[in-house]
């Protein structure tokens, strides 16, 4: 949020209670212009989501999964298939290089691959960890309050409070 | 040939010559390398070899010591000994173990102090000085083991000089009762010897020639000749006796005898041949009869259990086969009326016309010339009436093994001084005024002659062992009693009448005298070097006509009188294993399981099943048994074995020694449960006997007593590797009909044993593919090989209680197999150790390769990559992987013993049979030198080398002409657990049997099975 | 199941978080108390351990032919403890089976710390612990490579990956609850809590890729959940040993490892309800489905062990007919006949509705069949390898002390790990729980379902 870097423009906060009043903001704002939106909510709540994710394109997330995955089902083979080979050790009588044993080797080393990359991704693409509170945060959102954040230029601050008192928020402020 | 091959054997030819040329005796023992100036007969690393004379028993067999850097590390038989043929028995291979034994003195010993070696034999010699000053000199009496040799011959000199008792040569076993049947018989006072390899059906009446009778190592080599199937012929083998011994369970046939009916059952089938008159030619025949006109088949089948039927069957079989041979010993050689017996068994002899073709008395053995018994009794009543005033010992333990009745030890009470010459402490050497401590046999001079024609010669194989740094102080008794003779009479060095300045000096003179007998015409020293070279002299066993004297005619087969009103009668009989007792102190001996029982590390008392559910005991359970002479206290161990009215106890444990070994100093270290006190386990059954000696034999009756049974509630479980001897149907030891087996010689091998099909590409071995064959039908389950492998491969001992759970080390074990009905079951003796599968399913098992496959074949088990997972234990179907539970150690100076080829392996690894991987590459390391491949026969296993029966045969089975691969392809062949698929690579040929278990013992056709 | 509205006393879900909150980092005197009988405990192991290492593994009571026993009964067991809480918080959340949400935390917990716990009996059971790291395939210059062709080496791979992957989940869960009870605290509590919630803040920014990383790392897990014990079954299967060789190993497993999952949930949450006060959350609907699971899973095992004996009865092999007689009527009928009442039978009673919420019953039934599963690897390893192909060696395990104490830290050290965590982290999850709750609407007339 750089809202707290760029002096050209100004943060307002709305505090709301209920779900349907937060909704209703978002979509003032929306229909007013104001596209630079952080909504804060204790919960995913999927009528919010709906709202705000309607704007954007799908998360990347599934990208680094896919990522992930395949590169541990080729390491798997990789490093089975090649360390074989590099002694060719005998055992029981089976071929050296034998498919089967390696797939299940592939197969974990897939899982875990695709698991870190996902986690991996919550932390790039939620910009995690942060380590200041940005400056619209309130110790309620984790609480039961939501938080609809207007970043604007100053001279548009006074509509976008009013727009969000008028979507029945507790407290507005800047 | 047979033994070790040709080529090698020159190897130890040279080697031994250059060993003998530098006085024969490496460096001692405990000189580590480097070296400063090498002695020029050790190159460091390679072995030098020895040949010299095995004196664990009077059999005398020629060995081979392998000596690694000053250190005698294994012992091989002496492929070109006559008696011997390059096998060694399990005794044999202990020998090392009482080399290195931790209980050897340290040096002389006054009262059980120890004391400076001149200050010790002062002592001797001024008592024995002062008496023979005094003409006391008669007062002094010397006991040795059967010395045939020039230590025999020097100590008898030594007794002339100073004029002292006659010397005795005691041997426990003397087999007395042998030498005076030939004396009544044929009237001549020696034990002849037994070409059992030629006859065609043998009968023996308890003789147990596969364990311990006469030499043993020698006949059962000559039985596999006899017996074992080769291209289609095979002899047969009836063992009459009341209890099943390992030699009984190798017979055709086990006729179960009452006790002491043996006399009878010989002189009824006698009466069976003259009336049928299947006797042989010959101007005996009135004395036959007049001997057989009392014998009765009826009466003998009534008094032995033993139906007449069977009793005319196998007179005729035995006469019929026109090479027939009749043997007698053990517990029927040695009771009151034993004389009678073996008398019978010659007049026997004489109608089969085996006397002078199978029975020479040209050749006769070292037994006869032992002392009997009875002078010994003499002996002791001389020295309790205070005749006796110095005793010397040269070591023999009579402490031990005579009866507890005959006074001995008191008697030793009335003797001012006993002086002990011995290596190791025993019960006779604690009670010693003086210890005066002998080099092992393998660390001296000497020779020794265990039958007319044979002399073995002995070498030093190596300096004397080295405990805490220091080389033992002790001497060969010859150079002992040299100069303590010649400071009694007063005598100079190379003067007097003991003019030999040492014992080598005598040898060497009285080899002068041999050299001379044998017409020999080289220089003398080349005849010594060809002599040590050869490790002795012989000629071929001459047979001498013997006439059977009238006498034979008049004897009785009554049974033999028995003392006490027990229930059962006692049958005491040897210990393969241990045999009178002297091996009882060798942890190997006592960790291998007796072939029969499975018992390791205690003695038992066998008891008829009957009885013991009657008394409701059961294995384990504590039974005292009680004579009228004495009672001891033994695990009871049921068996269907043996007669319903006996019980058998074996000779040879039960020891009272406080020896530090023996009783156990703690463990070096926590983790190692080396055996501690077990030499004093178990009971002496000698103790249950009377002491008078037999009249007509002057033997001590093994056969004497009757004894009774009493449970004492309390246990003491034996330890017992064996979990079952039933095979519950898997077909491990399998067997073939001999009508069938012979059919299959004649078809070859059945199309079923085709290559089983597979899912795995077959693998392709460039040159070698090493394989084993063992055929059951061969193998007496003598043990040696489980022996000789603990020998070379560094195998630790585990001690009791570990190898009652399952965790004893052994990489090969001799298993026992039983098929049929319980009390006449048709056994089957099986070496088993790790198969080498070519599909094993201990390798892939294996997280990190340690258990992988060779590009020879092997299964290739890599010690220091071993995690410990024991995955691989688990997946061998055939159990043979053993994991180290604990950091084994050897008590020292046993780690001495340690093959420096093979690796001591750690706690948490596994292990297992390498098919001696360590020999393996010495032959390839040869045969690259001499730019070949390795041909069959370049080398052999520890377990094939030391079989006497030629059991096991090892090669590459890519070399299509070789042995092994010939055996393996024989039609008896099958593999272990086949039908799983592991194919291994070890071949096992199937038993031959006459009849079917359970059968009748007439010879089956019998469908072949497996 | 339909999503049941939580608890009938409406909470709200400010109460939500003054709940969980209330749990944390106030405990009492009893609590030390049983945490240092336990930690007690836990020496007595490590103490063990140090024993069997500085002397051989000799002073357990392994031999021939049981290479493997107690060591590895544990092993398997723990990981399969582990499997319900993975099934709970991945493969239910898939299902969008709503009740999920307030035990799946507890259960999720247990599976870590099962894994954890399991995770220590193969370096116990080798016998060089110190080159235990040999299976693990690093680089080196001898190109010294682990067999990949060995179960073991599978194992591995398998096992840690669970563990790793779980982790995970367990973590990513955690964030924004951590980030909750940041919020109501103060001082240095909340600085602890503020550096392990990653200043995670709820913003929709955050949540949009929070929520599809977390469906994709259920979906990950579910099918690694289901590999894992197959792979562990394999240890066994794909030995030739009788009883062990069977391609029904696989589901077999796996399913008892469900099953005794449940037990142990039901066993961990039926205490914490009563302590923490819970019941608004937990109610008896949830220890009723629970109860269900674990009395289906019960009957699927059931059938297996069915066409267990049936394949080795009708296989008419001699090797495998002998390995399960002797298993059924030798030296360890006991363990045998007991394990199929505790599996089999005593589970039957949870088809009576009354029983499947009744505490008391509930949770001896729980036992019974932890002690059944345990039973069951038991009778796999020990007997099956007692009375195997080779008649000379059958024999009979005796555990010793050694082997007889770690078996029962292990339960220490898992014990340990739980009410350790239950103290410091919010072991009931204040966002999945609010999400069920009711949101807060001003005009209720105004869409938005419940």
């Amino acid at each position: 949020m750089e809202v707290t870097t760029e002096m050209a423009t100004v943060s307002v906060l709305g505090v709301f209670a209920h779900v349907d009043t937060t909704l209703q903001a978002i979509r003032d704002l929306r229909a007013k212009g104001f596209g630079d939106l952080t909504v804060y909510t204790p919960v995913p709540v999927e009528e919010i989501e709906e709202e705000v994710e309607s704007v954007r394109p799908v998360s990347t997330v599934r990208l680094f999964t896919l990522v992930g995955g395949l590169t541990g089902t080729a390491t798997g083979f990789f490093i089975t298939i090649w360390s074989s080979l590099k002694w060719e050790l005998l055992t029981g009588g089976k071929a050296v290089v034998s498919i089967p044993p390696f797939v299940i080797i592939a197969f974990e080393l897939t899982i875990l691959f695709g698991g870190l990359a996902s986690a991996l991704a919550i932390l790039v693409l939620g910009r995690l960890p942060r380590f200041r509170p940005s400056a619209t945060y309130d110790p309620r959102f984790t609480l039961d309050r939501f938080g609809v954040a207007v970043s604007c230029p100053p001279d548009h601050a006074d509509s976008a409070s009013s727009l969000l008192s008028g979507a029945g928020a507790e407290e507005v402020r800047r | 040939m047979s033994g070790m091959d040709r080529r090698s054997f020159f190897k130890v030819v040279a080697t031994t010559g250059a060993a003998a040329a530098a006085g024969g005796c490496g460096p001692s023992a405990g000189q580590l390398l480097p070296y400063v100036v090498p002695p020029d007969n050790i190159v460091p690393g390679i072995p030098a070899y020895f040949s010299t004379v095995c004196r664990e028993c009077p059999s005398g067999c020629g060995l081979i010591a392998k000596n690694r850097d000053g250190r005698v590390i294994k012992l091989e038989g002496n492929p070109d000994n006559p008696i011997n043929t390059g096998a060694l028995c399990i005794r044999g291979h202990a020998g090392l173990q009482g080399l290195y034994h931790p209980d050897r003195f340290r040096g002389a010993l006054a009262g059980g102090k120890p004391i400076a070696w001149e200050e010790a034999e002062k002592q001797l010699a001024d008592r024995v000085g002062a008496l023979a000053k005094a003409k006391q000199a008669g007062r002094i009496a010397i006991v040795s083991g059967l010395e045939t040799g020039s230590l025999g011959r020097l100590m008898d000199e030594w007794v002339r000089v100073v004029g002292a008792r006659p010397r005795l040569s005691y041997e426990p076993l003397a087999y007395e009762g042998l030498r005076a049947a030939n004396r009544v018989a044929f009237g001549r006072d020696s034990i002849p010897d037994y070409a059992i390899g030629d006859a065609s059906y043998l009968v023996s009446f308890g003789a147990d020639f596969l364990e311990t009778w006469l030499s043993p190592v020698a006949y059962t080599s000559d039985f596999s000749r006899m017996h074992a199937f080769y291209q289609g012929r095979t002899g047969t083998f009836v063992h009459v006796e009341p209890r099943l011994s390992l030699t009984g369970a190798n017979a055709d046939e086990w006729v179960r005898n009452a006790p002491g009916t043996e006399g009878q059952l010989a002189l009824a089938m006698l009466k069976v041949i003259l009336d049928d008159g299947l006797q042989a030619g010959g101007g005996e025949l009135a004395t036959l009869r007049a001997a057989a006109r009392s014998a009765d088949v009826e009466a003998a089948a009534s008094a032995s259990g033993v139906p007449a039927e069977t009793i005319r069957r196998v007179a005729r079989d035995l006469a019929r086969s026109r090479a027939g041979l009749v043997i007698a010993g053990g517990m029927a050689g040695s009771g009151s009326s034993s004389t009678d017996m073996l008398v019978a068994v010659n007049l026997l002899n004489t109608a089969i016309g085996a006397v002078g073709s199978r029975i020479r008395f040209g050749s006769g053995s070292a037994f006869g010339k032992a002392s009997p018994y009875s002078d010994m009794v003499a002996l002791t009543q001389a020295m309790a009436g205070g005749q006796i005033d110095a005793l010397i010992l040269v070591d023999v333990n009579p402490v031990y093994s005579m009866p507890a009745k005959s006074g001995f030890v008191d008697a030793l009470g009335k003797v001012p001084l006993m002086v002990a010459m011995a290596g190791r402490s025993s019960e006779t050497t604690v009670r010693a005024g003086l210890v005066l401590p002998t080099l092992h046999p393998l660390e001296s001079w000497g020779d020794y002659s265990p039958q007319d024609g044979v002399i073995g010669l002995m070498q030093p194989t190596m300096g004397p062992v080295q405990i805490e740094g220091k080389p033992v102080q002790a001497k060969n008794p010859g150079d002992t009693l040299l100069s303590v003779g010649r400071q009694a009479l007063g005598f100079e060095e190379g003067k007097g009448p003991l003019r030999w300045p040492t014992f080598r000096d005598f040898l060497t003179e009285e080899w002068q005298k041999i050299a001379r007998d044998h017409g020999s015409t080289e220089p003398f020293t080349d005849f010594w070097e060809g002599a040590l070279r050869r490790g002795g002299v012989w000629r071929a066993p001459q047979s001498a006509a013997v006439a059977l004297r009238p006498e034979a005619g008049r004897i009785s087969g009554a049974a033999p009188k028995l003392e006490g009103e027990g229930s059962h009668v006692l049958l005491v009989y040897p210990s393969s294993r241990f045999y009178d007792g002297r091996g009882a102190d060798r942890a190997w001996l006592q960790e291998a399981p007796d072939p029969m029982t499975q018992v390791t590390w205690d003695s038992w008392v066998e008891i008829p099943s009957e009885t013991a559910t009657r008394m409701g005991v059961s294995r384990g359970d504590l039974v005292t048994v009680k004579s009228p002479h004495g009672s001891i206290e033994l695990p009871a161990y049921p068996t269907d074995l043996i007669h319903p009215g006996a019980v058998a106890v074996a000779m040879g444990q039960g020891h009272k020694l406080p020896g530090a070994y023996a009783s156990g100093q703690p463990a070096p270290a926590a983790s190692n449960p080396q055996p501690s006190t077990f030499l004093n386990v178990g009971a002496n059954p000698v103790d249950l006997l009377g002491a008078a000696p037999d009249p007509a034999s002057g033997g001590l009756p093994h056969l004497a007593v009757k004894v009774s049974l009493t449970p004492t509630g309390r246990r003491r479980a034996l330890a017992i590797p064996q979990a079952t001897f039933d095979q519950d149907e898997r077909e491990l030891a399998q067997y073939v009909a001999l009508g069938s087996a012979r059919e299959l010689e004649l078809r070859g091998r059945p199309p079923a044993d085709a290559s089983k099909p597979s899912m795995y590409p077959s693998v392709k071995y460039a040159e070698y593919k090493w394989g084993m064959t063992v055929d059951v039908d061969r193998c007496t389950g003598c043990s040696a090989c489980v022996v000789a492998c603990q020998s070379e491969n560094n195998v630790p001992v585990v001690g009791r209680e570990q190898a009652a759970y399952g965790r004893i080390q052994h990489w090969l074990r001799l298993e026992r197999w039983q098929e049929g009905p319980a009390a006449q079951p048709l056994n089957m003796f099986m070496p088993m150790f790790c198969q080498h599968c070519e599909v094993a399913p201990c390798e892939p098992v294996c997280p990190v390769y340690a258990a992988y496959h060779t590009r020879e074949g092997l299964n290739g088990q890599v010690y220091n990559r071993c995690v410990g997972t024991r995955y691989c234990g688990n997946a061998c179907p055939y159990h043979v992987r053993r994991f180290n539970w604990f950091n084994y150690t050897w008590a020292a100076p046993l780690d001495q013993q340690l093959n420096p080829d093979v690796t001591v392996r750690e706690a948490g690894v596994m292990e297992k049979c390498t098919m001696c991987l360590q020999r393996i590459i010495a032959a390839k390391t040869q045969a690259r030198e001499d730019r070949r491949a390795v041909k069959d026969g370049d080398m052999q296993t520890a377990c094939q080398q030391t079989c006497p029966t030629r059991a096991i045969t090892f090669g590459n089975l890519k070399d299509a002409g070789g042995e092994t691969s010939k055996l393996s392809l024989s039609p008896r062949g099958y593999h272990a657990l086949a039908e799983i698929g592991t194919q291994s690579s070890v071949t096992y040929l199937k038993k031959v049997v006459r009849a079917e278990p359970g059968g009748s013992g007439h010879p089956a056709g019998g469908g072949h099975r497996g | 199941m339909s999503a049941p509205p939580v608890g009938s006393g409406q909470a709200t879900w400010a109460d939500v978080n003054r709940d969980v909150d209330r749990t944390l980092l106030n405990a009492g005197n009893t609590y030390f108390a049983w945490m240092t009988v336990i930690a007690l405990i836990l020496a007595c192991g490590v103490a063990a351990w140090g024993w069997q290492i500085a002397t051989g593994l000799g002073v357990a009571g392994i031999r021939t032919p049981q290479m493997w026993a107690l060591y590895i009964t544990n092993f398997v067991f723990w990981i399969g403890i582990g499997h319900a809480g993975t099934l709970i918080s991945a493969i239910l959340y898939l299902f969008r089976a709503k009740w999920r949400t307030s035990i799946y935390r507890g259960a999720e917990a247990m599976t870590v710390f099962a894994v954890m716990t399991a995770g220590l009996f193969p370096l116990i059971h080798v016998g060089r612990m110190w080159f235990a790291y040999w299976l693990l395939p690093y680089p080196n210059q001898r190109y010294l490579w682990p067999n990949f062709k060995s179960p073991l080496i599978w194992d591995v791979f398998a096992i840690s990956t669970y563990l790793t992957i779980s982790v995970v989940f367990f973590i990513v869960g955690l964030v924004p609850d951590i980030a909750a009870i940041r919020d109501r605290s103060t001082g240095l509590k909340r600085k602890i809590y503020a550096v392990c919630a990653l200043g995670w803040e709820g913003s929709d920014w955050q949540w949009r890729h929070y929520r599809r990383a977390y469906g994709l790392l259920a979906a990950l897990a579910t099918p690694l959940v289901l590999s894992v014990h197959s792979v562990v079954s394999f240890d066994f299967a794909m030995a030739l040993v009788p009883g062990w060789h069977s391609s029904l190993f696989a589901p077999f497993f796996v399913d008892g490892a469900i099953f005794s999952g449940f037990a142990m949930v039901l066993i961990l949450i039926i205490p914490m309800r009563a302590v923490f006060g819970w019941h608004a959350y937990i109610t008896d609907r949830h220890l009723d489905a629970m109860a269900k699971l674990t009395l289906v899973t019960s009957l699927v095992l059931t059938y297996f062990y069915l066409c267990e004996a049936g394949t080795a009865w009708y296989s008419g092999e001699h090797y495998e007919r002998a390995s399960l007689f002797a298993r059924a009527f030798k030296s360890y009928k006991y363990t045998f006949w007991l394990q199929y009442i505790c599996n089999s039978l005593i589970p039957l009673v949870l088809f009576w509705r009354k029983a499947r919420t009744n505490l008391v019953i509930l949770y001896v039934v729980s036992i019974f069949v932890l002690i059944g599963m345990w039973l069951e690897r038991f009778n796999i390893i020990v007997p099956g390898l007692g009375y195997d192909f080779y008649p000379y060696t059958w024999g009979v395990y005796l555990p010793r002390v050694v082997d007889s104490t770690i078996t029962v830290a292990s339960f220490a050290w898992f014990f340990l790990l739980f009410l350790g965590f239950i103290r410091v982290m919010p072991s009931l999850s204040i966002v999945e729980v609010k999400e069920v709750l009711p949101h807060p609407l001003k005009h209720s007339a105004h869409g938005g379902h419940h």
